[in-house]
């Protein structure tokens, strides 16, 4: 997905002003013109310098707004950027209740299956090992405390 | 003598062996799979390497880049997809000494070159670093400050055709680097009342949305558009391999120096390094007109230089604590995350650690010669793993990686935020290799200031009062001159481009 540099270069310099804005009032070391707030207004003053040469530059070469090139179809890619988003917003929402087990098996079955043209049953294969050693490294290995959710009550 | 003797029992310890030996695995599993780079490869594995004490932590990642970088030349030989950006400048090469019937040949000369690269790489580290640590312990924080000044300008500079998209990538950086407590004033910034954010953005969700989300966002949708064809079998590696090494011995030593130089200039890794000793070894050779047409000569360069790039990047990074490309980036943000800050004086104060990693990146470098020939026999089956299988596997190990680190769901939401914006960037052509180095060099530029303003009360002018820091400083501001010439010339050039197209 190609955005004009127009837009890219505003949205730059929008973010360098809110930067700017924020760090208003950090206060500078005592006896001292230089503080907390130098280098984040600094950085802000540069992204709204540097963002509008961008801008004027996307203004000067007149492309497109929006562009998509490649040969792979915007609408194919974006359900591809939807999967990955839709696939980490549902773990870290469910994997509390659900649990690290479940989740996994399921959202890995469920983008084997569809990446792969509907191999489901490779698919649950490999969910449920590839979910068995991850557990088994970083929760009992690493001991990184992953959610059972629901498991627990079922295991205890 | 005691101190090598203390660092060998570091490494001769069957754990720090074992994780040398699994890491390499995984890097040459990940180098050989086109599409996947070595910088991903070390993103991965950082979340194991939290666990690890820094030896093995080092370890892993030292091995596991080497090998990427030597396993992505496979599919380059094989199908003409380099594995890694580093294998691309001699890709074609690589592929038409295989149609010609000489792909073992072709394999066993990148394979031993990147052994004999690497080893000339680490020769020259082992041997320079402790110098040049010698003379930076008198380093104050005006020269610190102009040292991560002028790695992240060069950043900017090398970091593609468009210099201003690297200073705006750079820019995003140094502000993510900003959140949380000012490590000199205690001043709360940008923290939106969540207190997991007064410690910063922790560096582990941040390699992994840049490196790993990102790229699999890029990826996905070819999945199934391009399938790879069988590759040819690889007959006989190594046959005649001993002869041409001693014919172009010179072009060999010249580009693991050469390489090592370029790696351990700030900005530019083992990519840059291999094109331009692929470049040099065509304009020294005798035979110029044969590269191209799959000659040899190219590849022994190249592949010496892009191993030695990566001990070379090692040099500012162990004894400034400055990274040079985003590997040793990496490796900076999990020394800091152990709470080891590199600098000189882990050279005085830990020599046994640093004599340590020496032995552990020389291991690394021979454990090349049989892995990789292992890599070679199994390319095929490497190759047959479905993408559509891998990159959701990689996705949960990315998830469950950010998590790990801190145990917190927010480190999660932020390599998410932060894989979509290195998604939109990369599209638009912004370099992501500025963006990693100005967050690991944002505290380090902003403490060191603050520091030196402390002592010179607020006097800018002290910064340029030291020798050293003075020719630094002239350095990093030349370096800015240099991209703003070059900005300026691009519009130029693209506005008298547009002028005719407009009265036409």
């Amino acid at each position: 997905m190609r955005i004009n540099d127009l837009i890219l270069g505003l949205l730059m310099a929008l973010l360098g002003a809110i930067t700017v804005w924020a760090s208003r009032d950090f206060p500078s070391l005592p006896r001292q013109d230089y503080g907390a707030g130098t280098f984040p207004t600094l950085i802000g003053a540069l992204l709204i310098a540097l963002g509008g040469v961008l801008s004027l530059r996307g203004w000067q070469r007149r492309g497109a707004m929006f562009a998509w090139q490649g040969d792979v179809a915007l609408k194919h890619a974006m359900i591809c950027v939807a999967a990955v988003v839709g696939a980490v917003v549902g773990y870290v929402l469910l994997t509390p209740i659900l649990g690290f087990p479940i989740v996994s098996l399921v959202m890995l079955t469920a983008l084997i299956g569809w990446l792969t043209g509907g191999r489901w049953r490779l698919a649950l294969i490999v969910a449920f090992v590839a979910t068995l050693l991850i557990w088994l490294t970083f929760a009992e290995l690493l001991l990184v405390p992953l959610s059972l959710g629901i498991l627990e009550e079922v295991i205890y | 003598m005691e101190a090598l003797q203390e660092a060998l029992g570091l490494v001769l310890d069957w754990q720090v062996l074992a994780v040398i030996v699994g890491a390499s695995m995984f890097g040459l599993f990940i180098g050989a799979i086109p599409g996947l780079t070595a910088t991903m490869a070390t993103a991965l594995l950082v979340p194991v390497t939290f666990f690890m004490d820094p030896l093995p932590a080092i370890g892993a990642i030292v091995s596991a880049t080497a090998m990427a970088i030597v396993a992505g030349d496979i599919p380059g030989a094989l199908l003409r997809i380099p594995g890694t950006p580093a294998s691309a400048a001699y890709t074609d090469e690589a592929y038409l000494m295989g149609r010609q019937g000489r792909i073992g040949q072709a394999l066993g000369v990148n394979l031993a070159c990147s052994v004999i690269g690497g080893v000339i790489g680490v020769a020259i580290l082992a041997f320079f670093a402790p110098l040049v640590a010698e003379f930076a312990i008198q380093f104050t924080s005006d020269e610190y400050f102009w040292l991560a000044l002028l790695g992240l300008s060069c950043a900017v500079l090398v970091s593609g055709s468009d210099p201003l998209k690297g200073a705006i990538s750079m820019l995003l950086g140094l502000l993510v680097s900003m959140v949380g407590m000012s490590s000199v004033s205690g001043q709360m910034r940008f923290i939106f009342g969540i207190p997991e954010l007064l410690s910063g953005i922790s560096i582990l969700p941040v390699l992994i949305g840049l490196f790993a989300v990102a790229e699999l966002l890029r990826r996905m949708p070819e999945i199934g558009r391009i399938s790879l064809p069988t590759p040819p079998p690889v007959k006989k590696p190594f046959e005649g391999v001993g002869g041409m090494l001693w014919k172009y011995k010179g072009g060999m030593a010249r580009s693991g120096i050469l390489g090592t130089l370029i790696g351990a200039l700030p900005g530019a890794g083992a990519d840059i390094a291999s094109w331009i000793s692929y470049a040099l070894a065509r304009r020294l050779s005798r035979t110029p007109e044969k590269f191209g047409t799959g000659h040899p000569e190219g590849l022994v360069s190249a592949s010496s230089a892009n191993n030695a790039a990566l001990s070379g990047a090692y040099i500012p990074a162990l004894v400034f604590g400055i990274p040079g490309d985003t590997i040793t980036a990496i490796i900076i943000g999990v020394l800091m995350m152990k709470g080891v800050t590199p600098g000189p004086d882990v050279f005085t104060t830990d020599a046994a650690l640093v004599n340590a990693i020496f032995i552990v990146f020389l291991l690394a470098n021979l454990l090349l010669l049989p892995l990789g020939l292992v890599a070679v026999r199994g390319a095929r089956h490497i190759l047959s793993v479905p993408s559509g299988v891998l990159y959701p596997l990689i996705l949960l190990f990315c998830i469950v990686g950010a998590y790990a680190a801190n145990n917190s769901m927010l480190d999660i939401w932020l390599m998410l935020g932060l894989g979509l914006l290195a998604y939109v960037m990369a599209e638009n052509d912004f370099p992501i290799g500025p963006m990693i180095l100005a967050v690991i060099l944002g505290p380090i530029v902003e403490g060191n200031f603050l520091r030196s303003m402390i002592k010179a009360n607020g006097d800018l002018l002290m910064l340029f009062e030291r020798p050293i820091a003075a020719t630094l400083g002239s350095l990093a501001l030349l370096v800015w001159v240099a991209i703003i010439v070059s900005t300026l010339w691009s519009m130029r050039r693209a506005s008298r481009k547009a002028t005719p197209s407009q009265s036409g």
